[in-house]
């Protein structure tokens, strides 16, 4: 044996280490980003490694239809496992917030790197094994696979995670995958046709990778933009409920606990439609109440009316109501409503502050959030609506955020229903149509929601 | 779950199983909270010998009730209201209230015992009106049907029951039961509603409220003569499913579980709640924070001045034209005889008999009147992890577990966010007999129970031990009176329920036949009308 094949064995087995620790690695990354974005790691970890052993299974059975050339394909699979491999973390990410179908672009790839993986090491046999000894042979092919496999077993979950994360651990092992395909492609160039073909495909790959791997903070937080698909402007958790408000060129959302509230663009309609009609129909308009609401947008509304002596704002969570009067962006929109020296803001739970009142108003703004518990249930219950009568004048009015009758019909009819039979003579129904920003999906396409809106006269 | 807290989480599981109890018993101790109540300490005061001493004082009433219980309750207010207002209600606790006792923390009102009212049947006019008073019902309607509060009428979600690792709506089981057993369920409860509705050869309802006003009907009374558990099985009731969910019932009612219930009483249950109502059926049920605490106070309202609290009865003599009722006052340290003219005795048979001290009266006591205890915990509680299923509700109940599971006496609060919660945990003790449980019951401690209530949660919140801040237990030592066969239709309850000399009369749910709180009214109603017809008769 000559010192040059010598060497050349060694190199190929110091190849099968390498492939070996990446192999794991890749398998490693599936498995964790499973468990961290779906949840109970035990099923993930078992459903990847099962996938990805019976992919490589394929990739060994796959490998007997390579019949020449097979140094070629061998550096050609190096590079393409480097390339899906080294970005397979990143892809995942970027595809968790965009696609329902995740779990199939999860075991995709974990099939695709598992056939890859699956045809190296039989490949590699076959190039080794007029250079070695049969029983030489398996044993150090397989002794350098199963250390490379302990190595990675190792490394990342000490190094490797805490370290780079999981967008870089991928990475960084596409990248080692890549500099052995085209450290092979350079060292065999005389054993292949077109190695320089081959070698520039690995450079320009090689430089992706790194790029990919210097702006990889980018990849993971743009990721997260994709749930808010705006930039965050502000986050806190009050003790009733997630407030996050969400900017871009053209509008500021209000998320609670996820759910779009209003966006800047087109809020106006929604609480113009909510506070006009009803008190432009009162006659003698002086005191107003509003339950919920404590963005102050509907406020302003009720401060267009000159005639307005007193304002009682009763939201819940003073989170919200001192957020709406501290920050400057958020007073703009509201136009400073929640320091008019006319309103009162009460922090109160409102079925328990309504019981305790004795004070009567001219019109009253109910804009609490949709009965979808039955907790908030309460708030659309006919002893709410009994109570509610009770402070409103002979010649008030109240109006009621009732869910939309075109999404959710039986809610709104079911509220219909309830405010009746508290014994509100006559419950005039305005049924607006209002296009309103969809928070349900992250394209920038205008969708018409419907809102209702009751109108309700007392006796 | 990430890696991290993937490893941690196996290490976790190997660490309690290694440790097996050890850590779990210490947590359960830093659970703070007492056994409460049963005024043992009063009590020692007869043992003690203290009463022996010559009454310090004698003074003369027209009438002492013994017993501020429903019972006696119901039987001052009804005095009071028929403008008979020199009366004396003694009772030994610090409060009245009897079973509808109730307490208070900084989050809710809670209840001791009893506590809810299932909407009453409709002709029970003097109940109705009271419940008209209390603001509980707020109308009459044109059709005659009575408006309940909407307050006061359980809010839903009101039961679910956590059956096959999940919680289900209703407390009938339904979730992953095969499909012979709901049919044998739903075969069983039309039973139930024929018997309902059914009516004897002597016109009378054949399960009625007041029991007492049931019909005699043979076809009915024979059913006293077995148990619930037996009559299921000879009319091919057989499903376990069925079988768990009747004994839960008559645990639930009688303290007494289904093959020791009379089946008479057992269908009573199902079959005696037939009431109508403007906003609510039968099946709707009456609560509030501190349970029947609330009808407490409106009953005591009118006649608080006559109320003497830790006041302990200890001796009944009636005499031809009057009744010397003895008692020891606690506060003050003396023994005082009351010289009445008439004495309702509004307490159980078991200390009735002894008061009187009549051996004839005590030996069918012993004879026939079997009482049940319970365990009763409040929970004072952060906000709880879930199982799946439904969401938390008043009454939770968990299928196959010997407590009642427990209800929330937060439901009722009208506020739509609570952080905290008060949860009353039932438990008839009556795996074995009631001497036998009694007697386990006091040798508990108060960490015996808590780590009791702790194993039996766990099950559907995992995190019950670290969230729960505070429990405080209660034993009821004769609880109720438990209607075993023979009970009902026997003669003993009707002859020890017949006045003494004219001038000493009973009220009580154990001479009623069962514990409800429509027995315990008209106990004390009927009571206080035997005066009220005597003292006619007089001027008359």
């Amino acid at each position: 044996m000559t010192k040059k094949e010598t060497s050349a064995q060694w190199i190929l087995l110091i190849a099968v280490f390498c492939i070996a620790t990446c192999g794991l690695i890749y398998e490693l990354v599936a498995g964790t980003l499973a468990s961290y974005l779906l949840g109970d790691s035990v099923t993930q970890f078992s459903t990847i490694i099962g996938t990805y052993l019976f992919a490589m299974g394929i990739g060994s059975f796959l490998s007997k239809y390579f019949n020449s050339d097979i140094l070629r394909w061998f550096i050609r699979i190096e590079l393409l496992i480097g390339l899906i491999g080294g970005f397979s973390s990143a892809l995942l990410f970027l595809f968790f917030p965009l696609v329902t179908s995740f779990r199939i672009i999860l075991y995709l790839l974990v099939l695709v790197t598992g056939i890859l993986v699956g045809l190296e090491i039989p490949l590699l046999m076959r190039i080794l094994k007029d250079k070695i000894e049969f029983k030489d042979l398996v044993s150090k092919v397989f002794t350098f696979d199963y250390i490379g496999a302990l190595l990675a077993s190792v490394v990342f979950p000490l190094v490797l995670i805490p370290h780079l994360g999981l967008i870089r651990t991928s990475l960084f092992f596409g990248i080692i995958n890549i500099a052995i395909g085209w450290y092979l492609a350079y060292y065999f160039a005389a054993q292949i046709k077109r190695a320089a073909v081959i070698k520039f495909t690995a450079i320009l790959l090689l430089i992706i990778e790194v790029v990919a791997f210097v702006f990889s903070d980018n990849i993971m937080s743009y990721s997260e933009s994709l749930a808010y698909r705006d930039n965050i402007v502000y986050a806190t958790s009050s003790p009733y409920q997630r407030i996050v408000i969400t900017k871009n060129k053209r509008e500021l959302r209000l998320n609670l606990n996820g759910n779009l509230q209003f966006s800047s663009a087109d809020e106006y309609r929604y609480h113009e439609a909510l506070v006009h009609p009803a008190l432009a129909s009162v006659a003698d308009l002086k005191h107003v109440l509003v339950l919920g609401g404590g963005d102050g947008l509907a406020v302003r509304e009720v401060l267009k009316y000159p005639s307005v002596k007193k304002i009682k704002l009763v939201d819940l969570d003073a989170t919200m109501t001192k957020l709406f009067s501290s920050q400057e962006i958020l007073i703009r929109l509201n136009g400073a409503s929640l320091q008019n020296k006319k309103v009162q803001i009460i922090n109160e739970d409102a079925f328990l502050w309504l019981n305790a009142n004795t004070e009567k108003f001219d019109a009253v703004v109910i804009d609490f959030p949709d009965p979808s518990n039955f907790s908030i249930g309460k708030l659309y219950s006919t002893m709410f609506y009994t109570l509610l009568k009770k402070v409103l004048n002979p010649d008030g009015v109240a109006v009621v955020q009732s869910t939309s009758p075109f999404v959710a019909p039986k809610s709104f009819w079911c509220i219909n229903n309830t405010i009746q039979s508290a014994g509100f003579l006559q419950s005039h129904i305005t049924i607006m149509f209002l296009p309103l920003v969809n928070g349900a999906t992250s394209l920038q396409v205008l969708t018409p929601i419907c809102i209702g809106l009751q109108l309700i006269l007392p006796v | 779950m990430n890696r991290k807290e993937f490893i941690k989480n196996i290490f976790g599981v190997a660490a309690i199983a290694g440790i097996a109890g050890s850590c779990k018993d210490h947590r359960s101790n830093s659970i703070k909270g007492s056994i409460i109540g049963a005024s043992s300490n009063i009590g020692h005061i007869i043992r003690d010998g203290k009463t022996t001493d010559s009454p310090s004082e004698i003074i003369k009433k027209d009438i002492v009730i013994v017993g501020g219980g429903i019972s006696g309750l119901s039987a001052a207010r009804h005095l009071q209201a028929n403008g008979i207002t020199n009366f004396l209600l003694l009772d030994l606790e610090k409060e009245v209230g009897g079973n509808a006792k109730s307490g208070k923390n900084t989050i809710s009102a809670f209840p001791w015992g009893a506590h809810y009212i299932p909407v009453p049947n409709n002709n029970l006019t003097e109940y109705l009106d009271f419940l008209q008073e209390c603001g509980v019902v707020k109308n009459i309607n044109e059709n005659t049907l009575p408006e309940y509060n909407e307050a006061y009428l359980c809010f839903n979600p009101e039961e679910r029951l956590f059956i096959n690792g999940q919680w289900q709506d209703g407390l009938i089981p339904h979730f992953g039961v095969p499909e012979k057993d709901t049919a044998q369920i739903s075969a069983f409860l039309n039973k139930m509603n024929e018997y309902r509705y059914a009516v004897g050869a002597d016109k009378k309802e054949a399960f009625a409220i007041p029991v007492n006003e049931s019909s005699n009907d043979n076809a009915f009374t024979l059913l006293d003569t077995l148990t619930m558990q037996e009559w299921m099985l000879t009319n091919k009731f057989t499903s376990s499913y069925l079988h768990t969910y009747v004994n839960y019932c008559t645990r639930d009612d009688f303290g007494t579980p289904h093959n020791k219930i009379s089946a008479w009483a057992g269908i009573h249950y199902f079959a005696a709640r037939k009431g109508k109502a403007a906003n609510a059926t039968y099946s709707d049920v009456l609560t509030w924070p501190e349970g029947n605490g609330f009808l407490v106070n409106k009953l005591q309202a009118a006649i608080l001045p006559q109320i003497k609290t830790s006041s302990l009865v200890t001796k009944i003599t009636p005499q031809a034209d009057k009744v010397l009722v003895a008692y020891f006052d606690v506060a003050a340290n003396k023994n005082i005889i009351i010289e009445a003219a008439q004495c309702i005795v509004a307490v159980p048979q078991f200390i009735a008999s002894r008061l009187l001290n009549d051996d004839e009266r005590k030996a069918a006591v012993k004879k026939d009147f079997h009482y049940s205890p319970w365990m009763v915990a409040n929970i004072k509680t952060n906000e709880l992890k879930q199982k799946p299923g439904a969401p938390l509700s008043w009454d939770n109940v968990m299928y196959g577990s010997d407590s009642l599971g427990y209800i929330d006496a937060t439901h009722q609060q009208l506020q739509v966010y609570k952080t905290k919660r008060n949860l009353t945990y039932y438990l008839p003790l009556c795996t074995k007999d009631p001497v036998t449980e009694r007697k386990l019951a006091q040798n508990k401690t108060h960490a015996d129970w808590v780590k009791l209530i702790m194993d039996d949660l766990k099950k559907v919140h995992a995190d019950i031990e670290t969230q729960t801040e505070e429990i405080n237990v209660m034993i009821w030592g004769h609880a109720m009176i438990q209607p075993l066969p023979g009970y009902i239709s026997g003669k003993s309850r009707a002859v020890l329920a017949r006045s003494v000399n004219n001038n000493v009369h009973f009220a009580h749910t154990d001479i009623a036949g069962i514990s409800i709180f429509e027995e315990a009214f008209y106990q004390g109603l009927n009571a206080a009308k035997k005066i009220i017809q005597q003292g006619i008769k007089n001027k008359g």
